[in-house]
């Protein structure tokens, strides 16, 4: 079970988090003078499904991109799958660093713009890296690739650009791309915040029947309806710090003031 | 009184192999100035974008100064200037002309060029690195062929401008269009159709790589649905279109089969 649904024991068991699919400790990043974040633990275990929330800039998109190394840790150590990379945590040691590429072919990530590949078609969005990165056979990806199309019901949008393609579309198919590397872990930063309201319906879909499927996800979101629905652990966040994380509950009954005026105001 | 002017051809009919002698020269050397000046281009380019800012500054330099000097006084002052106060006695005029050409276009080509990388969002190069592709494998397969269709008309009309300025040469006494025609015209005194005829070709060359360039800005814009329609009536599009097709049935036969 989770470290994290066990909302108000602060002494999680440290044993528990070398087994973790996803173990951040004590990450800190600055941009310049900006000290964005400021000491994140988390732990996100096989199959959980984790919500993260919170004012605009407090740093959501930040700690979900320090778990792919999009962003690098200036203090502090992530670990995904085994393999663990950063400067290390303030006394100990030193720092192991495991290769950054190595890390990063373990998470899959969807992001707001969608940011599909606009001068390929969807087929090749999600056989390059297959190809490039898995070196398969070009019959190999093509099909792996149009099986993974064929769950987010595009089966026959294959030989389309991106451009030709709704948002609604080109989200679905930015989840296949992702999908299709066999990632351990799919982070989601604000995945329907660019749709429009009638195209949002179809990606949370998607991301249901993952969801369904037992994927480990970690999904910033202001669609606070669906954190709520597939959400294990919930983990509210503000001015670089993880305030409170919990169950389902925590949307009704949560501890901390500053959670309670932020659910109150975007519910 | 009106001056009766008659036109007398044959002094260019008469002469096409001469014409055609000078063009050939003036296609060889644009080519392979063009040629220089778009490979030197990349790695002004890309030094430009490094993180050092030394040699980013370095890059800066280059193409501020090689971009500010005009074409014909760099053009004498590398054959005539530093040619002789180096003793570079090797360089012969059609490599002094080429050098000038080169060092200037690449100084523009190289601007070009990193406005063109520069201009790829940063969310490109952040999904390639998501789904685990290298730095110079992004670059490669993401960013350089995005930023190429970018560039396509500006490098275009530096190419346009490359087959102009080669004509500035014929001061280094390099036999190419404009000075084959501008000692017939001496020679024969036949100014207007000798010039009648090179203005021609000049327009003819210019307005050929125009319509080049335009065709190859639609081969790649994959926005434009109807350039892609008049693709698939190639063999080509017919082969990739019938892939596509037996992937959708495998894939759907076997989801079937499955259920
Ligand atoms: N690359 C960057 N350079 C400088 N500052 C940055 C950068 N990325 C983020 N920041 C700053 O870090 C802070 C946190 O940003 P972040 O995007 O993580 O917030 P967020 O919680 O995702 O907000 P939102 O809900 O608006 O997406 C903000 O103040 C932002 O301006
Ligand atoms: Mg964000």
């Amino acid at each position: 079970m989770a470290a994290v649904r066990e909302r108000h024991s602060d002494d999680a068991p440290l044993a528990d988090s070398s087994r973790a699919t996803v173990a951040l400790r004590d990450i800190h990043k600055s941009f310049g003078s900006n000290h964005v974040l400021r000491g994140i633990d988390l732990q996100v275990h096989a199959g959980e499904h984790v919500v993260i929330f919170g004012p605009s800039g407090s740093g959501k998109s930040t700690l979900l991109r320090t778990i792919n190394l999009l962003e690098e840790p200036d203090s502090g150590s992530v670990r995904v799958d085994g393999i663990e990379y950063g400067p290390g945590v303030r006394g100990e040691p030193r720092g192991r660093r495991g290769d950054r590429r190595d890390l990063r072919k373990q998470v899959g990530m969807v992001f707001q713009q969608f940011n599909l590949f606009p001068h390929l078609s969807v087929l090749d969005n999600v056989t390059i890296a297959l190809r490039r990165v898995k070196k398969l056979r070009r019959d190999e990806a093509e099909h792996r690739a149009a099986r993974q199309l064929d769950r987010v019901g595009l089966l026959d949008k294959i030989g389309a650009y991106p451009a030709m393609l709704s948002g609604g579309q080109q989200q679905r198919v930015a989840i296949a791309r992702a999908l299709v590397m066999d990632p351990k872990v799919m982070l989601f930063d604000e995945p329907t915040s660019a749709l429009d309201p009638e195209l949002v319906g179809e990606v949370l879909a998607a991301m249901r029947d993952l969801a369904d499927t037992g994927m480990t996800m970690v999904v910033v979101t202001h669609e606070m309806g669906f954190g709520r629905e597939i959400g294990d652990a919930n983990v509210f966040m503000d001015s670089g710090v993880i305030v409170e994380q919990g169950g389902r509950e925590i949307y009704s009954d949560c501890r901390e003031e500053r959670t309670r005026a932020f659910i109150k105001a975007v519910l | 009184m009106v001056a009766q002017v008659t036109f007398d051809w044959s002094v260019v009919t008469d002469n096409v192999a001469l014409y055609y002698s000078g063009v050939k020269l003036t296609l060889a050397i644009a080519a392979v100035s063009f040629v220089l000046a778009t490979l030197m281009g990349v790695v002004i380019a890309l030094l430009r974008l490094v993180r050092n800012p030394v040699i980013s500054a370095a890059m800066a330099t280059y193409i501020n100064v090689f971009r500010a000097i005009p074409l014909l006084v760099f053009i004498l002052f590398i054959y005539y200037g530093v040619a002789i106060a180096f003793d570079l006695d090797f360089l012969t005029a059609i490599q002094a002309g080429i050098l000038a050409l080169v060092l200037q276009y690449s100084a523009w080509l190289g601007e070009i060029f990193r406005s063109g990388i520069q201009a790829i969002p940063k969310g490109q190069r952040e999904a390639a690195l998501s789904v685990g592709m290298s730095r110079p494998g992004t670059f490669f397969t993401i960013t350089l062929p995005q930023a190429a269709r970018i560039v396509i008309p500006p490098t275009g009309n530096m190419l346009i401008g490359m087959v102009k300025d080669t004509s500035l040469v014929y001061l280094l006494g390099v036999s190419e269009l404009l000075r084959v025609t501008n000692l017939l015209a001496n020679r024969t005194f036949r100014y207007f159709e000798v010039y009648l005829a090179t203005v021609a070709i000049y327009l003819l060359l210019t307005t050929t790589i125009y319509y080049g360039v335009k065709f190859l800005e639609r081969r790649y814009s994959v926005v434009d649905v109807l350039s892609e329609i008049k693709r698939s009536r190639s063999p080509l599009a017919r082969r990739r279109l019938a892939r596509l097709r037996t992937l959708q049935e495998t894939v759907q036969g076997g989801a079937t089969a499955a259920t």
